[in-house]
């Protein structure tokens, strides 16, 4: 089977996992990273890696607030990242429609 | 608590590997389920367990009014056992938003401080009203019996029907329209029976919801 045309950065399993999450919240919410790390039972460093991932092809926005010990970071799905995730579930849709 | 310090780059290799379509469909639709139950304050026990203090706390009302001739109002007793119901509920619901909403922030925490604003703005008045009543001479059964029963239960209703339709929840917003119809249908049963018709109206509709709720659930994640 082809997987032509599937958005590579989203075709993850990880990254995939990610996404899918973030998109569960209503629009204009972020989650914090130890709720997500929680829900996907990623390891911190796999998460952060692919969440950077995701930050370079502007899915996700990763926002750290306060120093040291009380800092908390955020992440949120893009309108961007929104829009990928559609695309990929119709290409996946089109791909599974195809067998 | 430091949430990513420390981390370093060590994606693990094997995460990087490719999804055969129709992996990664199933994948995609668990994760959905996953991430909207666990985000989701809502469950087929909340549910049951609001059917049950509504006709704990509504049947308390009853049994200390029924033998009243003429009406007088519910008794210190009845409204300790309504009160008592209703605390659990709202200690029920609160422990299992904080639970789902652990760690989101943003639009929607602010958006539900308004909404909880208005609804108390709203009940407040309901209250202000009933004194207006009682001031300017209604009866005991209509004060203390019909009007605060059903007016509560509407503004209540009217409050998860715009907030239900606004998120296009329709479950919500057919079990918001049932609570405004038993509070309407019940005021027609008298100072006394409106209690009743409360307590066991909204103990059906709420069953009828955590079913459908189950249901749901079930449904959904046997696609996943």
């Amino acid at each position: 089977m082809s997987a032509a045309g599937i958005d590579p950065v989203i075709h993850v399993p990880a990254r995939l996992q990610i996404v899918a999450t973030l998109a569960a919240l209503p629009e204009g919410d972020a989650l914090s990273f130890t709720r997500l790390q929680n829900m996907i039972g990623l390891t911190p460093g796999n998460l952060i890696t692919h969440l950077r991932k995701l930050e370079d092809v502007d899915y996700v926005t990763i926002e750290k607030t306060g120093s040291g010990p009380a800092s908390r970071t955020a992440v949120a799905l893009t309108h961007r990242g929104h829009a990928a995730l559609d695309l990929y579930t119709e290409t996946l849709r089109g791909l599974l429609n195809g067998l | 608590m430091s949430d990513i310090s420390g981390t370093g780059n060590a994606a693990n290799e094997a995460d990087e590997g490719r999804l055969d379509p129709r992996e990664a469909a199933r994948l995609l639709a668990q994760t959905r389920w996953r991430a909207q139950r666990g985000l989701d304050f809502r469950s087929p026990w909340l549910s049951l367990l609001a059917a049950a203090a509504m006709l704990v706390g509504f049947g308390a009302i009853w049994l200390s009014v029924r033998g009243q001739h003429p009406y007088e109002g519910p008794t210190p007793v009845g409204l300790v056992g309504l009160y008592a119901a209703v605390l659990v509920r709202i200690a029920s619901v609160i422990y299992a938003h904080r639970r789902a909403t652990e760690g989101v922030t943003g639009r929607s925490v602010q958006r539900r401080q308004a909404e909880g604003a208005a609804l108390a703005v709203a009940l407040i008045v309901v209250y202000v009203v009933m004194a207006a009543l009682a001031h300017a001479g209604a009866s005991d059964g209509v004060v203390y019996g019909v009007y605060v029963s059903s007016a509560t239960l509407i503004v209540l209703g009217t409050f998860g029907a715009a907030r239900a339709a606004a998120r296009e929840d329709w479950p919500s917003l057919g079990l918001s329209t049932a609570v405004m119809l038993v509070a309407s249908g019940s005021a027609f049963a008298g100072p006394r029976g409106v209690w009743l018709s409360d307590g066991v109206g909204l103990c059906v509709v709420l069953l009828g919801y955590g079913t459908l709720q189950a249901w749901r659930r079930h449904a959904s994640g046997s696609d996943a």
